[in-house]
């Protein structure tokens, strides 16, 4: 494969024209929220704003109650009776992903270790039945999940988000197959040295433990900043929507309207933003945990 | 749970040392912690997957409607929904449709992104962080921007470009016969990247001594390619392929964020883009038969049951050829 033939160089032209169309529809999102509203539905299209404005985030001119042409309320003029507008979508996203992801990695640790390296009595029957709980979709349970968090009265509430999120199989199941790799031994040496079964735990295998963690946490927590229908079903009150949901209603409110299109791409664009940056300060941590996963899954 | 289990310690016939060391201290005392670590995970792993698994099986032989006690009414909901729901056709339909093209062509493309561009070199890099982008951006932001591209009136960037053709704008959301490969085009678009990153890992796991070999006998690229590259690849392939598939019978978002014109209406333009979520989440929470939607959730979980397990039979009947 070290020579390469004139006709690769060939065949990778359309590839390089699919990248442009890769990156069209993120250049279209980005110039959509700094057009000003009459530009936004101008025809043909400009392709870089002809006069770029915030007003998509914040309008100067645009009073509550009062229709100016060619102004409406920007991003964080919206929601006014929530307390941060946008930001408090931004900060439960934040805080619910940052707690699923911490919570399901701590759970899924612990009881991976308890199954292979303490003795658990059934061990082979409870890890059977976690993996055989992998092959059913989740949709399967959305519905007496939706019956348990009601009658729990934790609709609306972050509760509701978090707690039937924990207990994750796949991260077991992962988990368990990377513990395999931990020699015994290091365990025997902290029991020798007196330590208890959770200090050894703690200080010992879950340090070794680290890249398995990262690509999980990786996977959980791009899971928990999208999801959507779970939020939709049990989030009424729009003070503990996520970033998705409060989306969703966004563009609703402003369905077929051109006029709020710049909003919508003004407020897409701040949500995309939290994920892609930290993709590329954790570039290698991605490719890695994707692979890590891919190949041993 | 373990209190039950303590008595068989005894009984066991295990090796004499261990039995000793059992009598010595019970079992359960000597292993709390293990147990005790345990058990968070354990417990809600049951609240809230193995219990509602049961449960949902169980609503699905009644009429539940989320106020009045559910009544069990046998296979009805089952008969209904396979016998006589034309919604369902046109849902499993278009997911069928939807799966085989969208599966199809990520793969493919995700293989010839990967052939292409799989050394560390700057530009492979930079082409793969490009393909790859769709997979860390928010996907409701995607399919608003989907939404806003595909927009009816001319200004629209999907009119804009079939206007540089000279061609008519196309009212893409509301025309029937453009759902699904609108669908399929999106699900491509943000997918390929994805398995490219995998199938990159494959290929650089198959050992550069037999393309070498292969070189010296005067084997041609294609034949590296068809001889080397695609058997060695095949494990990869088929997981990429097992998980695309799965995900793609559970697509939903993109059907509920592009498609839904009006409060009510979940699958588009005369039901054109329903696939069975987005029509279990109509049946569930949009007209509350609970009963019957959690048979849409089991038919659901039969579909990509028995899919799945043909995929696998068949990929290692072609490792046997």
């Amino acid at each position: 494969m070290s020579r390469r033939l004139p006709w690769a160089a060939i065949a990778r032209v359309p590839l390089y024209l699919l990248a442009v169309t890769m990156l069209a529809p993120f250049w279209w999102m980005v110039i959509g929220a700094f057009k000003p509203v009459p530009e936004l539905s101008r025809n043909p299209p400009s392709f870089l704003p002809a006069d770029p404005s915030f007003d998509n985030f914040h309008d100067p001119s645009w009073t509550p109650g009062k229709q100016i042409a060619g102004h409406v309320a920007g991003l964080f003029q919206r929601w006014p009776e929530l307390p941060g507008g946008y930001f408090r979508f931004m900060a439960n996203s934040l805080f619910v992903t940052t707690a699923v992801t911490i919570g399901s990695l701590l759970l899924a640790a612990m009881a991976a270790y308890a199954l292979t390296k303490l003795e658990i009595r059934g061990r082979r029957i409870i890890f059977l039945v976690v993996l055989a709980s992998m092959m059913v979709p989740w949709q399967v349970s959305l519905i007496p999940n939706y019956l348990i968090v009601r009658n729990l009265g934790w609709l609306d509430s972050y509760q509701g988000y978090i707690v039937p999120a924990l207990a994750k199989a796949f991260v077991l199941f992962f988990l368990v197959q990377y513990m395999r790799s931990i020699p015994d031994e290091l365990v025997h040496a902290g029991r020798v040295d007196g330590a208890g079964e959770f200090r050894i735990w703690w200080r010992i295998v879950l340090p070794l433990l680290r890249p398995a963690l990262a690509a999980m946490a990786i996977f959980i927590a791009l899971a928990e900043w999208n999801n959507f229908l779970w939020p939709l079903i049990i989030i009424n009150d729009d003070s503990f929507a996520n970033l998705p949901v409060a989306l969703s209603r966004l563009s609703t409110s402003v369905a077929q309207n051109p006029q709020g299109m710049g909003v919508v791409m003004a407020a897409s664009l701040l949500t995309s933003l939290p994920t892609v940056i930290f993709f590329f300060v954790f570039q290698k941590h991605f490719t890695k945990g994707i692979t890590l996963s891919g190949i041993k899954g | 749970m373990s209190t039950t289990e303590t008595p068989h310690a005894t009984v066991r016939s295990a090796p004499r040392i261990r039995a000793a060391k059992a009598k010595r201290r019970p079992h359960l005392r000597r292993n709390l912690p293990g147990y005790l670590m345990l058990a968070p995970f354990l417990a809600l792993f049951a609240a809230f997957l193995v219990w509602p698994l049961l449960n949902s099986l169980y609503l699905a032989f009644t009429d539940f409607n989320g106020i009045k006690p559910p009544n069990l009414v046998g296979l009805d909901n089952f008969t209904r929904l396979w016998t006589d729901d034309a919604r369902f056709r046109k849902a499993l339909g278009n997911t069928s449709l939807y799966v085989v093209f969208s599966v199809g062509l990520t793969t493919l493309l995700a293989l010839a992104l990967a052939l292409a561009f799989r050394t560390t070199r700057l530009r492979d890099k930079t082409m793969r962080t490009i393909f790859f982008l769709p997979s860390v951006t928010s996907s409701m932001a995607l399919f608003l921007i989907w939404g806003w591209i595909f927009d009816v009136e001319d200004f629209g960037l999907a009119n804009t470009v079939l206007a540089w053709f000279g061609a008519d704008s196309v009212a893409w959301l509301s025309t029937p016969e453009l759902a699904v490969p609108i669908l399929v085009f999106i699900s491509v678009w943000g997918g390929a990247g994805y398995g490219m990153i995998i199938f990159v890992a494959g290929l650089n796991a198959i050992p550069e001594e037999l393309y070498e070999q292969a070189e010296i006998d005067g084997a041609s690229a294609w034949r590296k390619f068809w001889h080397i590259t695609l058997p060695l690849l095949r494990p990869v392939t088929t997981y990429v392929l097992i998980t695309s598939l799965i995900g793609a019978f559970q697509v939903f978002e993109a059907v509920y964020v592009v498609f839904r014109t009006t409060a009510s209406n979940v699958g588009g333009v005369l039901d054109s883009a329903l696939m069975i979520v987005p029509y279990l989440y109509d049946m569930g929470f949009g007209k509350f038969e609970l009963g019957f939607a959690s048979a849409i959730a089991w038919t659901l979980f039969i579909v990509i049951f028995v899919v799945s397990t043909v995929q696998l039979r068949l990929s290692r009947t072609l490792k046997d050829l």
